[in-house]
């Protein structure tokens, strides 16, 4: 126990150490941090309250709904514990640097297997509190619920949490064990489409298309029982909803059953993990220490193809983005995230292609505009989405090897230029698809489908060197995986500034849009002072466009030329 | 030729570097000795272009590093003490990205990438990530990228750190060759014997001030100490009265 609690201090010394000598401008991170998490708390807190008040005044079926809704929430936390719990499990079991320190102590295999799961938990069960509280306390509002129900929620927090890291913990185990060496690419790319497996159930488990349209079901009966889908006694999802269920409606009959399955689970799963541990772990750390060698294939069509397009850029951007392309497609994390916004591409047409436009109470050409032009918001924020997680650390991603591009007589400007001008092909070319084909299913006007494209054309110029400029200003040279780099402080500006940036630009286009389709639709004519809004308006729009791309670009460079490691 | 002009540098908030005055002729091996936080490693990376100097100016061969970063730049090879690479490149591919950075086209690419390879005894490595090489190979890999484009001036911090004993006598040579060539060999090392075996000029470094400098019969004077590196070294830093 003495050992156990050695090899977890460096991680608590290390974070008052942080506090203690905090570095420049912790002031305004922690209170941006803390702004935007009380306002993302509020939003979703309201949002279920609203949810759930609307539920709650519907007799008999509100409360199957809310009850419902429930298990649904804590099926998606649950299944999203045991993913992140893999995820950090193979960085904390078998890739962290200070592992060979660890294994070199004269700790047993137990205190080190289980100080590593303790970093796990820690790492990943913190987003059960960001998203789980705000809803949480919504049903307990909305149901006047005792402090028995918020005792409760820590009650049943725990074990849930205990059996997704055992689970999450196992998978790993098992996964190192099977495949060889080092071969986290593998793991990665097979744990990306289990989640993608996972995602695509639940969401067919929602069926939101068919819960728009009640005629699809004979009786009510037949609805209830389609909203019970995700549902199963199995799940410990399912016993933790009891429970909490049982303290929001102050039901009296016993829940003995649910308290042991919940617990004896937990305890259960602790006691195999560390068994298996036991027969594998150890081997399968040894396993991920030995060197690995390069497959010769390589992707010689794709190097190519960059060789040519960056050929008149010079030799020094060519090779920097010939370095980039290689590295992002040998990158086990770079992947795994891409199959993952893959995904979310795909839910996102998805969406758009079962959307019922004939039979909406609004005229469908009105609807049809409209949608298209909330489509450009929309398709900006995947695109931001897309950003945070590849362009924002793009400069990031030169790593401790930076040193390179500032001894080399490349200068600062050429370097994030390049960078931008890597990242803005491909970009331009998915949101240009993306709208087309969305538009298309709208079957939207030609105004709109040109206006679309245009906007989001420019609209990419700038949050592509939004991301290029602030991950410049924020740069994380240090980091173990590039994937941490989109969840840190800066990422978190990104996203507020990209967002602000697309809603201004909508919210400018918007009232010219609506004049001139509404001028269009009653055959009137536009005024000369609605004309001159119109062009100031799509003037601004040009201005804000220049703006977002140049500011942040200049704002990268001063930062990066005033950069001391 | 290298030449320092009342060249500072406070390094958050602590004098690392104290207006330091001196210039190394070209063609010369110049050791650059000191306790640990004596600001050799401070120094290096200002004429490395790594980092600014709080005041004072770098001249090599006659440009300004601050004003002509790129030109400067150009004919400089810098050796960091810690090989940090793209992990994710082959060892070919390193080579070819670093004489892309410096302007290098075509066949001469090529020929230059394998010569390098073979000279540090790569060639067998060449087509493996980086993520697989050893200390000492990271090492000589960079040291190869450090010279493919043919430098004027050579900076170095430790070059001996990881190289086993036959790596260490290839990367002496290699020194003396580019040396007998004419360029100009700037290298800190904690390593005084090697110091006192190849370098033409040393100087030591305290607190971020030239204590001492010279051949190593000057620097004998300097300490009125005879003998080893290591006993004048000890004299000057004052390492030898806390024995």
């Amino acid at each position: 126990m003495r050992m156990f609690k050695l090899l977890i201090s460096p991680k608590f010394v290390g974070f008052r150490n942080g506090l203690k000598r905090p570095r420049s401008n912790i002031k305004i991170k922690i209170v941006t941090l803390i702004g935007a998490g009380i306002l993302f708390w509020l939003v979703l807190f309201f949002l279920f309250y609203r949810v759930l008040s609307y539920f709650s005044s519907q007799e008999i079926i509100g409360d199957i709904l809310a009850r419902h809704l429930l298990a649904m929430v804590l099926l998606i936390f649950f299944s999203l514990l045991i993913f992140s719990h893999i995820i950090t499990a193979l960085s904390n079991l078998y890739l962290s640097q200070d592992l060979e320190l660890c294994h070199s102590l004269p700790a047993t295999l137990t205190e080190i297997f289980l100080s590593r799961c303790f970093f796990t938990v820690i790492d990943s069960s913190w987003m059960l509190l960001v998203f789980g509280l705000p809803v949480m306390m919504a049903y307990g509002f909305v149901y006047h619920a005792g402090p028995d129900y918020y005792l409760s929620l820590i009650y049943v927090s725990f074990p849930l949490i205990i059996i997704a890291a055992s689970l999450g913990i196992m998978v790993i185990m098992v996964l190192v064990r099977f495949f060889p060496a080092q071969r986290t690419r593998d793991i990665i790319m097979f744990l990306s489409v289990i989640l993608i497996v996972i995602l695509y159930l639940l969401f067919r488990f929602l069926r939101p298309e068919r819960l728009v349209n009640p005629d699809t079901f004979v009786s009510i009966a037949e609805y209830l029982s389609a909203l019970k889908a995700p549902d199963s006694p199995y799940l410990p999802s399912h016993w933790a909803t009891d429970l909490l269920w049982t303290r929001l409606t102050r039901y009296t009959g016993s829940q003995i059953l649910n308290h042991l399955l919940l617990w004896s689970t937990a305890f259960a799963m602790v006691v195999i993990d560390i068994w298996m541990a036991g027969l594998i772990y150890f081997s399968g750390f040894s396993k991920a220490q030995e060197a690995k060698r390069r497959s010769r294939t390589g992707r010689r069509i794709l190097e190519k193809i960059v060789s040519v397009i960056t050929r008149p850029l010079g030799p020094d951007t060519t090779s920097l983005i010939a370095k980039d392309v290689r590295t992002f497609f040998r990158d086990n994390s770079q992947w795994s995230q891409l199959l993952l916004l893959g995904a979310l591409v795909v839910v996102y047409l998805y969406n758009f292609s079962v959307l019922p436009l004939e039979r909406s109470p609004i005229k469908s050409i009105y609807l049809q505009n409209a949608l298209s032009f909330l489509n450009i918001g929309l398709a900006g924020f995947v695109i931001s989405a897309l950003s945070v997680r590849f362009i924002f650390p793009a400069v990031s991603s030169e790593g401790r090897a930076f040193w390179i591009i500032l001894s080399s007589p490349l200068s600062l400007r050429r370097f994030l230029w390049s960078k931008y001008f890597a990242y803005l092909l491909p970009m331009l070319l998915l949101a240009e698809m993306l709208i087309i084909y969305t538009n298309y299913l709208l079957k939207v006007t030609p105004f709109m489908m040109a206006l679309s494209t245009v906007t989001i054309f420019f609209l990419v110029l700038g949050i592509v060197a939004l991301g290029v400029g602030l991950g410049a200003v924020y740069p994380n040279f240090g980091h173990e995986n590039i994937a941490q780099v989109a969840t840190g402080f800066g990422g978190l500006v990104y996203m507020i500034i990209s967002s602000v940036f697309i809603a201004l630009i909508i919210m400018l286009e918007a009232g010219p849009v609506y004049t001139i389709l509404s001028a269009h639709f009653r055959g009137e004519a536009i005024t000369h002072l609605q004309w001159v809004w119109i062009v100031g308006s799509f003037i601004l729009v040009i201005f804000l466009n220049i703006f977002a791309v140049q500011r942040p670009m200049a704002a990268g460079l001063k930062a990066l030329n005033g950069y001391e490691g | 030729m290298i030449r320092f002009e009342n060249l500072t540098k406070y390094y958050r908030g602590i004098k690392a570097v104290d207006d330091l005055n001196f210039q190394i002729p070209q063609g010369t091996i110049f050791g650059f000795i000191g306790p640990n936080g004596a600001g050799k490693t401070t120094t290096i990376k200002m004429m490395a272009g790594v980092l600014r100097p709080t005041s004072g100016r770098i001249y090599i061969n006659g440009l300004d590093i601050a004003k002509e970063p790129s030109k400067t730049k150009r004919i400089l090879g810098f050796i960091p003490d810690r090989p940090f690479l793209y992990e994710k490149l082959s060892g070919v591919e390193f080579l070819r990205f670093k004489a892309g950075l410096y302007g290098m086209k075509g066949n001469r690419i090529g020929e230059k990438t394998l010569d390098l390879l073979d000279l540090f005894e790569l060639t067998e490595w060449a087509d493996e990530l980086i993520e697989s090489y050893s200390h000492g190979m990271k090492q000589r890999l960079i040291m190869a990228a450090a010279i493919i484009h043919d430098p004027k001036i050579i900076i170095v911090d430790e070059p001996m750190v990881g190289l086993d004993p036959k790596g260490a006598k290839l990367v002496k040579e290699i020194f003396k060759e580019l040396a007998r060539e004419g360029a100009t060999v700037f290298m800190s090392t904690h390593t005084l014997a090697l110091a006192q075996e190849i370098c033409q000029q040393i100087a030591i470094v305290d607190k971020g001030r030239i204590v001492a400098s010279g051949t190593s019969e000057d620097l004998e004077k300097q300490a009125g100490v005879e003998g080893d590196l290591e006993r004048i070294f000890l004299k000057i830093t004052g390492g030898l009265e806390s024995k």
